[in-house]
């Protein structure tokens, strides 16, 4: 009987299929749950996924593509999550049916679930009898990694096993791991940041400059740092690698999906035309309309979250939109009570 | 606790404490010198306040001694010093134990929660009291009572209720024998054994010394091994996991997670030894007065600027006989009842046990394996990062039960009522300037507060209806002016002043702080008004 020594992956995506890579680079033997017949067939076969990620990576031998959740949480004990938000519960619900408390979880999705705002990690938690669990975050564009440059992501958890071990697993001469036990801080900044990064490809697309997106940037780092903060996440969280690099890294490139739906907004094209035609998920528009309404409830002041509201679901112009953010009355720039919390 | 387990107590603790402070110090952690320096400089602080003169005088002329020595001593002598040190605080908690009374103890005595609250105030027994009340009558046990026996069974169970008075002990201990349960260990305060009569339950149904004055670590330390060791040995445990009475009236909503983590430690201890039946379960409990004896005292309290309330209080209520024989008469001339219900147990891992079976379930209902939480390469052991973290999922879990099982009254729903209608009237208002300033001029309206608690019913039967709280099953359906009478009545008697009161057709505040007391208990559902 084989062992429980595996590696394990759920999703066959850009990131998925990324950290895959970057586990079984090292040797580990890697299982991939690819739900896409196609896409498994070409991993185990051709050793590429051209759909996501190109000719150019070729797929070590350790890595095998697999269909078949039992068997990912047989063989192996610590198992990360990258499928999109929208199906994370289903798959993982799916995935509980085999999971012991000795497994270890760990999101790899940035975003939260639609309606009800749910963080990933509470999905994991909510639909496995698994405790272990912890997420990744960081600037990771899933290409560049791939590529092989250098790059450094956070793993988060309450478990200090859960950052050892997931950390363990993942690092490499290219790739640092950080940990951190702020789990909501974290996934604060990987799901947030996608609003602001809509907002920057808008500016983009307007033709504006460098000024006003480093203005967006960092005011928006703050609305994100104080949402997190009310949740109960660390400040410090937000000038780290999940935070402020996630942030820069998302807004400036123009591989960022919620960068594009933002840039051809600024260029005056609808929202439903734009989705249809991207083909791939843009979590930021379903991120902006979960954070306004828990914004809300939850008193916390998001002058841009609500202004790209206002410009995806209320008809709202950008124009408008921008004067009214240029002309809310001053305030004092740092936020002394989400410091002091 | 059975005789013959006791000296193994002691000597089990000690010798846990004493292998762990060899570690700690191989380790780089705080040595041997420092946690006795630390433990004779709380001690000697403590002392220095003790009001019983021969207390004073032995204590401190102890732990002289043991500075004294400490400061010759070699390393070997300084554990040595260390375990004479832990084995004096065990002997203290273990306290007397007379094994004769625990046997028949154990055989279930009929004890009446009459004798039991009287025993509360034995100067006032036979004093002119009318009669021993019909304790079945009085309190309500409810909830998943059948569960609770089956995992008494089963394993051990850890009996976690709500906490916001000195009854709450006897009312618990009641509780228990009419389940046929036997006697729960618990630690009990220090001025729970002032009183001589209850003193002597108390000892004899379980119960050990907590001195809370006793503020060195390692004592704490003594006392959780001790609650570990017992939890090992199959006696199932009483824990209050608020750690003290809620001072706001509010179900508590942060729990102290260092006594509750004695029952994962037990559990791993169990495993790692290979013993039978080594389940600890969690079975939290709500308590739920229409009046509460010293409600007065700890909402003052409260509002004492939060933060700098005391820990410990020995001058309330509890501590006039007077008062508390009021309280118990007042309670019984108005039918008054308590409620403890008993809610779904859990496991120290936070999952729902299915009782009849002995399973755990995940929040799918999908039955898990919980020695697999456990687990270090392969084998079940301690981590104490990690525990610390279950022991906060399990804290999560029994911070839901409380909610879900508490029992609104009626003196909660109208004193809800009455706050959210005042308060709207000032909302910018600071809490502490509407508590003083809204006076009895401030009057309601019957009419306006009978509708107001017609509203607010329907808000609380809709979670009652989803499974979040419960609702006194004896309201009146439909009748929301008699739920506000029988209110009324209940404010009416005992408390020094009522909380509010009826003339004519206006209903008066009389006293604000109670008010915010009672309405408290039903705080933080996200009812309309929750914000105080």
């Amino acid at each position: 009987m084989k062992g429980r020594d595996a590696a394990g992956v759920l999703g066959g995506g850009s990131w998925g299929t990324t950290v895959a890579w970057l586990l079984a680079s090292k040797g580990h033997e890697t299982l991939q749950w690819v739900r896409d017949p196609a896409v498994r067939r070409e991993i185990q076969e051709g050793r590429t996924n051209t759909r996501y990620l190109g000719e150019g990576l070729r797929l070590p031998e350790a890595l095998r593509a697999v269909d078949d959740l039992e068997e990912v949480a047989r063989r192996s004990t610590v198992i990360y999550a990258a499928v999109p938000t929208k199906a994370m519960r289903e798959v993982v619900r799916a995935l509980g049916d085999h999971l012991s408390g000795d497994h270890v979880l760990v999101s790899c999705a940035k975003g939260l679930e639609a309606v009800t705002g749910t963080r990933m990690s509470e999905v994991l938690r909510e639909e496995t009898c698994c405790r272990k669990i912890g997420v990744l975050s960081g600037p990771n564009l899933a290409r560049e990694v791939a590529a092989g440059q250098p790059a450094a992501t956070v793993v988060a958890s309450r478990y200090d096993e859960v950052i050892r071990r997931a950390s363990e697993l993942l690092v490499s001469p290219r790739f640092r791991v950080y940990g951190n036990r702020d789990v909501v801080g974290v996934e604060a900044g990987g799901a947030l940041k996608n609003i602001i990064a809509l907002a920057s490809g808008m500016v983009r697309g307007l033709g504006q400059g460098d000024n006003t997106r480093a203005l967006l940037m960092t005011r928006g780092l703050a609305e994100v740092s104080r949402y997190g903060v009310r949740l109960g996440a660390d400040p410090l969280t937000f000038s780290g690698l999940a935070g402020a690099g996630d942030l820069i890294v998302t807004c400036s490139s123009p591989l960022s999906r919620n960068h594009q739906v933002g840039y051809r907004l600024g260029r005056g094209e609808g929202l439903e035309a734009i989705l249809a035609d991207l083909g791939q998920v843009a979590e930021g528009v379903n991120t902006t309309r979960v954070v306004h309404q828990q914004a809300r409830v939850l008193d916390v002041e998001m002058p841009i979250t609500d202004g790209m509201h206002r410009i995806l679901f209320e008809g709202s112009t950008v124009e408008e939109v921008t004067r009214d953010l240029m002309t809310r009355p001053s305030r004092d720039e740092i936020d002394r009570v989400v410091l002091a919390t | 606790m059975r005789p013959q387990d006791q000296e193994f107590v002691v000597q089990e603790v000690t010798g846990r404490l004493l292998g762990r402070a060899r570690e700690a110090d191989r380790d780089g952690g705080p040595t041997v010198e420092a946690l006795v320096h630390d433990t004779i400089y709380h001690e000697r602080r403590r002392l220095d306040e003790e009001r019983d003169p021969r207390e004073r005088a032995e204590g401190l002329a102890w732990w002289k001694l043991v500075g004294r020595r400490m400061g010759r001593a070699s390393e070997a002598e300084q554990f040595r010093i260390y375990e004479e040190v832990v084995e004096r605080f065990a002997r203290e908690v273990l306290g007397r134990f007379n094994p004769l009374v625990y046997e028949v103890a154990c055989r279930a005595v009929p004890v009446g929660l009459g004798f039991l609250l009287n025993a509360v105030s034995p100067r006032l027994l036979g004093r002119g009291f009318p009669r021993l009340p019909d304790v079945g009558e009085a309190v309500v046990v409810q909830g998943r009572v059948d569960e609770l026996r089956r995992l008494s069974r089963r394993g051990t169970v850890i009996l976690a209720p709500t906490h916001v008075s000195n009854m709450d002990s006897p009312v618990i201990g009641w509780a228990l024998h009419t389940l046929g349960l036997p006697p729960f260990l618990y630690g009990a305060g220090l001025n729970l054994f002032s009183n001589p009569l209850l003193s002597f339950f108390m000892h004899n149904l379980g119960a050990y010394k907590v001195d809370r004055r006793k503020t060195a670590s390692l004592y704490k330390e003594v006392l959780k091994e001790y609650a570990t060791v017992a939890l090992e040995l199959g006696y199932d445990n009483l824990f209050f996991p608020g750690g003290t009475r809620s001072r706001s009236g509010e179900v508590e909503r942060h729990l102290k997670l260092g006594l509750m983590g004695c029952g994962l430690r037990a559990y791993v201890q169990n495993l790692r030894e290979g013993r039978d039946r080594p389940e600890v379960y969690v079975v939290p409990a709500t308590i739920s007065y229409a009046l509460v004896l010293e409600a007065e005292t700890l909402i003052a309290d409260h509002l004492k600027s939060t933060g700098r309330s005391r820990f410990i209080i020995t001058d309330d209520e509890f501590s006039h006989p007077r008062r508390v024989l009021q309280f118990v008469g007042d309670l019984f001339r108005l039918d008054g009842r308590i409620y403890v219900t008993v809610a779904d147990p859990v496991d120290c891992f936070g999952n729902r046990v299915d009782a009849e079976r002995g399973v755990s379930l995940d929040d799918r209902g999908r039955a898990v394996d919980t020695r697999r939480y456990v687990l270090v390469g392969g084998k079940p052991d301690h981590d104490p990062q990690r525990d610390a973290e279950y022991t906060r999922e399990l804290g999560l879990a029994v911070v839901r039960q409380f909610a879900r099982h508490n029992v609104g009254l009626a003196t909660h729903l109208l004193a809800y009522s009455a706050w959210r209608m005042l308060r709207a009237r000032r909302p910018g208002v600071d809490l502490y300037r509407f508590l003083r300033t809204t006076v009895a001029e401030d009057s309601l309206p019957m009419g306006e507060l009978a509708r107001d608690l017609e509203r607010l019913l329907a808000e609380v039967r809709g979670l009652e209806d989803r499974g979040e709280i419960r609702l006194d099953p004896r309201l009146p359906r439909g009748d929301p002016q008699a739920v506000a009478d029988e209110g009324l009545r209940g404010f009416g008697t005992y408390h020094t002043r009522a909380a509010l009161y009826r003339r004519g057709d206006r209903v008066h505040p009389a006293h604000m702080e109670l008010v915010l007391y009672y309405r408290n208990r039903l705080a933080g559902y996200g009812l309309e008004g929750d914000r105080t």
